[in-house]
């Protein structure tokens, strides 16, 4: 099992063309696309993710990543299902009641894709029925997102409905969104950006914060 | 003898020790405060005023404060505002109840909840090449007179009181967030990367607007202004939201400008408004000639670092801001918040240069005893020499 340091560098820098290319090659290759997707895509993705929290790489160049992973994982899902890939798990994601901020949950929710998680992004201004629904249809981690202090209270009752399913684990995030608060409403976890969410997300399945 | 308010802010803003550490709060959006605290405020000083909006502008949520109010918050400074063209404003009187409240750039908010309006109306979210801002055909009238027909007026009201100082604030002539407003933040952002020349032109754009408005403001204000209010937010939680080397090549030259262009045409000192942790741009805030960085967001990154701020920059810029809008004033108690002013105060007002306000918008979520609390102990741990 080796890398591909071509697809590496082209989703560190964002070369959305060249990673659809390559991609798209190597499936018309019938090449192993889940070899690529966890020996390069993934770690990729965490690179960016990493210089990210780091203060590396800023939003622009962040977001520009999480798109050209977006579109990788457009061609290859296909054949993920067919194959039989297992995911990790199914997580869905939303912004809370009130809330119709959705940069950062957006990359929260490719980052999870790209780690290897199957995503059901609710959108925003959601609920807890729109919560419920998710898990309904399988979601195993709900994850909340607010970027308001006027918003983040619309966590709550999120929080409370939940609060009996040992089995549905609830990771919160947001600009506004610290562990005090995380551990006060009784989330499982807590992710202080989008790379730190994946790791939160991991953590509270039981699975070290990185994959190996 | 105690200093009137506007003697107090502009030794403050030259550095100097006044009598007491300057109260700047409802004068503008990002000083603001909205509606509902504005109401529990009036009603616990037992104040009749009319429930008005800054800018004429329900939509933006935030209070036109009385001047009985305003005294009571011991606010040093007063506001002068521009506003949208009469047109504009008529239109979206008129509009249908609940349908988007757009203005004259195009961009606007959609309903979201009752009094909670959300800036998503974006009328450029498209465009990637210079033809299609060309093609636009929806770019604002800066010369439309209804704008700043009041203007001269309120000014020089002021300035003949001659107890207040004038902080004057024309509406977001910001070009980095107007971007946003025209194409969605994430679709700006990308346009940064996929079409730099784009980005840029889209943003130089935008400033030749900013800057023929505020010419005619300026032309208004006459000598009657101390403080000009402009700004782009440019931080987030943990660091930038574009890096320093981004900002640098296409920003800066564009703020710089801009700057120099209100110091050609006043003597005002230059107020910039940026949320988040901006700490590592405020040496090119300087070079460019800001004068008062706001709002000081202390939960952010290493804004929260105010001694080593104080240090650094404390010499050569003013401190505006720094009442953390976050846990404190919503969450916190009368006692965490007077704690907070006096942490704040001992760091930040040595030597002069320091003046206390909300991190932006006193939002809805913070009790208004707090507002009270926060000038309140202004008053009590402000007053210089400091103890």
């Amino acid at each position: 099992m080796s890398s591909n340091d071509e697809l590496w560098d082209a989703i560190v820098f964002a070369e959305r063309d060249k990673v659809v290319n390559i991609v798209q090659n190597a499936v018309d290759t019938d090449a192993d696309v889940i070899e690529l997707l966890n020996e390069t895509m993934i770690p990729a993705l965490r690179e960016v993710g990493d210089q990210f929290s780091a203060g590396e790489v800023f939003v622009p160049e962040m977001l520009a990543s999480a798109r050209a992973m977006q579109s990788a994982i457009d061609i290859i899902a296909p054949l993920l299902e067919k194959s039989g890939h297992k995911p990790i798990a199914k997580v869905c994601i939303g912004s809370v009641k009130g809330d119709l901020h959705d940069i950062g949950k957006n990359l929260v929710a490719i980052m999870l894709k790209g780690s290897g998680f199957v995503v059901d992004d609710i959108g925003v201004d959601c609920a807890v029925e729109d919560y419920e629904a998710a898990v309904e249809r399988g979601a195993e981690v709900v994850c909340l997102s607010a970027l308001l202090t006027t918003t983040r209270d619309a966590m709550r009752p999120v929080a409370d409905h939940f609060r009996d399913r040992s089995d549905i684990k609830l990771v919160v995030g947001g600009a506004v969104i610290t562990q005090e608060f995380a551990d006060e409403i009784g989330a499982d976890g807590f992710g202080v950006d989008a790379a730190d969410a994946i790791r939160a997300v991991r953590e509270c399945l039981g699975l070290p914060g990185s994959a190996a | 003898m105690p200093m009137t308010s506007r003697e107090r802010v502009l030794a403050t803003i030259n550095h100097e020790e006044p009598d007491r550490v300057p109260i700047v709060i409802g004068v503008s959006n990002a000083t603001g405060i909205k509606m509902k605290p504005y109401r529990g405020i009036k009603n616990l000083i037992g104040v009749d005023a009319p429930d008005d909006y800054i800018y004429d502008w329900p939509e933006l949520g935030t209070a036109l404060i009385d001047e009985v109010t305003m005294q009571r918050l011991h606010n040093d400074v007063r506001g002068v505002l521009d506003l949208e063209p009469e047109s504009v404003r008529e239109w979206n009187r008129q509009r249908e109840p609940h349908s988007d409240y757009v203005d004259s750039w195009g961009s606007g908010q959609s309903e979201i909840g009752p009094d909670d309006w959300f800036p998503n109306v974006h009328p450029l979210p498209d465009a990637t090449t210079i033809a299609d801002l060309d093609a636009y055909e929806g770019w604002p009238d800066m010369n439309d007179p209804t704008r700043i027909a009041h203007v001269k007026e309120a000014a020089q009201r002021l300035a003949d009181d001659y107890e207040y100082a004038i902080l004057a604030t024309p509406w977001l002539l910001f070009p980095f967030e107007r971007a946003h407003a025209m194409q969605g933040m994430d679709v700006f952002l990308l346009n940064m990367i996929d079409h730099p020349d784009f980005a840029k032109a889209l943003m130089e754009r935008i400033a030749e607007y900013c800057k023929q408005l505020m010419g005619h403001f300026l032309e208004e204000l006459g000598d009657n202004v101390d403080i000009i209010k402009i700004g782009d937010d440019l931080g987030t939680q943990k660091s930038l939201m574009i890096s320093p080397r981004m900002y640098r090549r296409f920003l800066k030259p564009i703020h710089a400008d801009f700057i120099s262009f209100i110091k050609e045409r006043t003597s005002a000192k230059v107020f910039f408004h940026s949320d988040g942790d901006v700490a590592p741009l405020i040496d090119d805030f300087i070079e460019i000639g800001v004068d008062i960085l706001n709002p000081i967001q202390t939960n952010a990154g290493t804004m929260s670092d105010l001694p080593t701020l104080k240090k650094r920059f404390g010499n050569n810029i003013v401190f505006c801001g720094a009442i953390d809008t976050d846990q404190v004033l919503p969450l916190g108690s009368v006692a965490d918040v007077r704690a907070e002013v006096r942490r704040v105060i001992d760091t930040l007002g040595p030597g002069g240069g320091c003046m206390i306000g909300a991190v932006h918008t006193v939002m809805n979520d913070v009790p208004p005893e707090n507002v009270l609390a926060m000038v309140d102990a202004v008053e009590e741990f402000g007053q210089y020499p400091l103890r």
